[in-house]
């Protein structure tokens, strides 16, 4: 090892070898893309997770192109058919089916869902970043912000808001606002962590600025985690859109999304609970697949789990 | 201790004033006190005039909430126009009450479970009564509350009776007469919050769990040659422990605050629904006094958490 720290010429491939042979050491030639594959493909079932989603993406997207049924024409003849050959999953009240309906209302509640975790992860990651790095007067902020959002009820934000912004931009604008703080507590802390070592010291020392730190050095080692925050909150944002929907403050009906067929249906619980169930039971399989893509991301991306 | 906690107690105020501002101002915003009058025509100019002299509609917000504030520090939270001028300190009083049916008993078994699940997902990682575990709290994550709360509903009730025609439990309604009766209207909203609340505390605790279990000073225990069953319940599980205070903390606030989705489930008459029906009706000093007693359980609970913090861990001091 001390002819590699003495030697400032940079290495070729083939001196490295032959240094690492020398020390008794196993050069591992894959990028850390390939290593993280490695280990993520040893998760059956987060591959069988991620399986799934892309089916049910898939099932989204086409399924309501090939759907005979038209998603809002009310046709009053077959009012509360029972699912069947010919709708899978029933009729609603006044006639549409209920499976074109949920398939194309998973398609805007996934959209969202995406949009609002994009969105967040932007949001939080900048903030997260100025507020570990720089520390002082924008860390104070930030953690008196963190304390508000626990003292202002989401819900009283949510309904006041929502009354402005119902389509499905501003639903997935105010879920963002209401998200970022989790990503930006996760970001907060692995700046602080990295903003001693030496590797950053060293940029410091050679003159480079906050702004080329932060986001040329840092941000790169924190990828990982960040990428694994932004996958649990699509989760997390599809349980929220489904919430509100329930609740009738999500988009606008008669746009359908999950969340909005489950309120459409709650009045008839009693008597058809299969209409509150079906769409229910998208939101959660979502969900699920993408907590456990998740977690085997979080194994996956950690440099140090091994070498797979 | 006391330096510190009036110290902190002192440095909510200011926390406190802005997030009840921040509600006042929006729901200012949607309240309209004048709404019925406008659809009265018969309302003359003087019934305009004292429902604006009532609410002060004719000054800016700030000062109106300057107002509200005074007088609800001094114990008047005024009334509520939704319930056609019952006072909002009565009307919140006997909803907290019946939301602490639900909560206390919750979060009780919800500080078991959380403890006992997380202990022995991490003392059994990676075997198989680890990934069961696993997958039931990934569940519980998964599932929207108003999921699980109709799920429940509908198998253990509608369902249930279908089949074998005994109505196991009510639905939709509060009954605090007989025991069998409390048991048959509790049991299920108590059940949904354990799922839900249970299912993330959990992960926390096996997460918490595990950074003890592979410290040092834990080998150096079981390397002496102390029992498995010592190492871990009196070494590891105290300092494992510490960190929980702080979810619990967050978790028993929100609790006894009201959660709106159970709550709307199971048509509870608790705080969760009252605010959601405070803020649909536009009805200000409800939701003001919703908001502030919400806030008010934050703060202490945090205070509170902090506090126990430095008594259980003798690494931190406050000063």
């Amino acid at each position: 090892m001390s002819d590699l720290l003495q030697s400032a010429a940079p290495l070729d491939e083939e001196a490295l070898r032959a240094l690492a042979e020398r020390e008794g050491m196993r050069l591992d030639g894959r990028t850390f893309g390939q290593q993280a594959w490695a280990r993520l493909r040893k998760h059956k079932l987060a591959l069988f997770a991620a399986g799934l989603l892309v089916l049910i993406s898939l099932s989204f997207i086409i399924g309501p192109m090939l759907s005979p049924y038209d998603i809002t024409q009310p046709f009053p003849l077959d009012r509360i058919l029972p699912p069947s050959w010919a709708h899978p999953f029933g009729t609603d009240a006044i006639g549409r089916d209920l499976m074109t309906r949920t398939l194309y209302g998973g398609r805007f509640s996934l959209l969202i869902a995406v949009v609002v975790s994009v969105l967040t992860t932007l949001i939080g990651t900048i903030i997260g970043a100025l507020s570990g790095y720089l520390g002082g007067w924008v860390d104070a902020l930030l953690s008196q912000i963190t304390n508000l959002f626990l003292i202002v009820p989401a819900l009283v934000v949510l309904i006041v808001v929502s009354r402005y912004m119902r389509s499905v931009t501003g639903t997935s604008i105010l879920l963002a606002l209401l998200l970022w703080p989790q990503i930006a507590r996760v970001v907060r802390g692995l700046f602080l962590q990295y903003k001693n070592q030496e590797f950053v010291l060293a940029a410091r020392a050679a003159g480079a600025g906050p702004a080329r730190i932060m986001f040329r050095h840092i941000l790169p080692n924190t990828i990982g985690p960040i990428v694994v925050s932004a996958t649990l909150l699509v989760g997390g944002a599809i349980i929220l859109e489904s919430t509100l929907g329930f609740l009738g403050l999500g988009v606008r009906p008669p746009t359908p999304t999950l969340g909005n067929l489950v309120n459409e249906a709650r009045g008839q619980l009693l008597t058809r609970p299969y209409e509150v169930l079906l769409p229910g039971t998208f939101v959660v399989l979502i969900s699920l697949c993408i907590n456990f893509l998740g977690d085997a991301l979080r194994d996956a991306l950690d440099p140090t789990t091994g070498r797979g | 201790m006391l330096a510190y906690t009036l110290r902190r107690v002192l440095a909510t105020i200011p926390l406190l004033i802005i997030g009840t501002f921040i509600v006042f101002a929006l729901t200012s915003q949607v309240a309209d006190p004048l709404g019925p009058l406008r659809l009265n025509v018969n309302a003359d100019q003087a019934a305009y005039d004292r429902i604006i002299d009532q609410y002060d509609l004719d000054k800016p917000v700030p000062v109106r909430y300057v107002n509200w504030i005074t007088s609800a520090v001094q114990g008047d939270m005024g009334e509520s126009a939704a319930y056609t001028g019952t006072p909002v300190f009565d009307l919140v009083s006997e909803r907290a009450i019946n939301t602490a049916r639900l909560a206390i008993p919750a979060f009780l078994i919800i500080a078991l479970l959380a403890v006992g699940l997380g202990v022995y997902s991490a003392v059994n990682q990676y075997k198989t009564s680890d990934y069961v575990v696993t997958g039931i709290s990934f569940l519980g994550i998964s599932m929207p509350t108003f999921v699980f709360g109709l799920l429940l509903q509908s198998v253990l009730v509608v369902y249930f009776q279908r089949w074998f025609g005994i109505k196991l439990f009510y639905v939709a309604q509060m009954q605090t007469g007989s025991i069998v009766e409390v048991l048959k209207s509790h049991t299920l909203p108590i059940l949904t919050l354990i799922l839900v609340i249970t299912a993330g505390e959990s992960r926390f605790q096996r997460a918490a769990m595990l950074e003890v279990i592979n410290s040092d000073y834990i080998r150096t225990a079981r390397a002496k040659g102390l029992p498995r069953r010592t190492v871990i319940f009196k070494h590891a599980l105290r300092n494992a422990m510490i960190p929980l205070v702080t979810i619990w903390a967050i978790d028993f606030a929100a609790l006894l605050g009201g959660s709106v989705i159970t709550e709307s489930v199971f048509s509870w008459p608790g705080l969760g629904r009252l605010l959601l029906d405070g803020i649909g009706r536009s009805d200000l000093n409800l939701t003001m006094g919703i908001v502030l007693l919400i806030a008010t359980l934050v703060v202490v609970f945090n205070l509170i958490a902090d506090l126990l913090y430095g008594l259980l861990d003798p690494r931190i001091r406050y000063e």
